[in-house]
């Protein structure tokens, strides 16, 4: 499997140049289209309820 | 224990309050859809005297102390968000870094031209472009700046690629 089809998660699938989610130096344009998809309120929504669950994964919050 | 972050409520007081800041750092590199993670809100003030009465009174309201060893629990001062250093505070509603200066000793004045009026719920908040975020994290040259540069910069590009 190269480093291309590990990145896009299979190896039974070619994928082209131009079809690659990622890009040459490996950041995920998915997540920016997604982001970029979004009001920047959302954005910023998005990011607080990411840290929240990272922080309740670490068990740096008292669970309500 | 962390409070739940709230972004959106530190900037929205800041700005119900009337203080004249402008947005850098990560969150700014967010609000404009860079899909990065950072725990501090990152602000440029202005330090008129007027302003700086601005930043108190929000400061009150979001319960604002020091975070730093030696300093934690302490309310910021006016003359410590008039000094040219970085307030680290710890407010209700998560982090916030109160910086005077970035990059190469940039200032509010400097950056304001560089800005972008941005609404988050139901304000509207002065953010460093994202172009402008770029080039600070490349002054900075530490290592946490240079992971994120690659994502900001393709983030850019695809912006870029959407404008009419």
């Amino acid at each position: 499997m190269d480093e291309k089809q590990r990145l896009s998660g299979s190896s039974n699938i070619e994928t082209r140049e131009s079809d690659s989610p990622y890009t040459e130096d490996g950041v995920d344009l998915t997540l920016i289209w997604w982001m970029l998809s979004l009001t920047p309120t959302e954005r910023l929504e998005a990011l607080q309820e990411h840290l929240w669950s990272m922080m309740r994964l670490r068990g740096d919050v008292a669970e309500t | 224990m962390l409070p739940k972050p709230d972004f959106i409520e530190i900037l929205r007081t800041l700005a119900k309050h009337g203080a004249e800041f402008i947005l850098v750092g990560g969150v700014a590199a967010v609000a404009q859809g860079a899909a990065i993670s950072t725990l501090d809100l990152d602000l440029v003030h202005s330090r008129s005297p007027e302003n700086l009465d601005r930043m108190m009174k929000a400061l009150e309201a979001l319960g604002a102390r020091y975070r730093t060893p030696g300093a934690e629990g302490l309310k910021p001062a006016r003359s410590h968000l008039e000094s040219e250093g970085h307030q680290l505070l710890m407010t209700r509603a998560g982090p916030l870094d109160l910086l005077s200066v970035i990059g190469s000793r940039r200032g509010y004045g400097d950056l304001l031209p560089h800005t972008i009026e941005v609404p988050v719920g139901d304000v509207k908040v002065r953010v460093l472009s994202l172009a402008e975020v770029i080039k600070t994290k490349e002054e900075a040259g530490r290592d946490k700046d240079r992971a994120m540069l690659n994502v900001l910069r393709r983030t850019l590009e695809e912006k870029c690629k959407r404008k009419p």
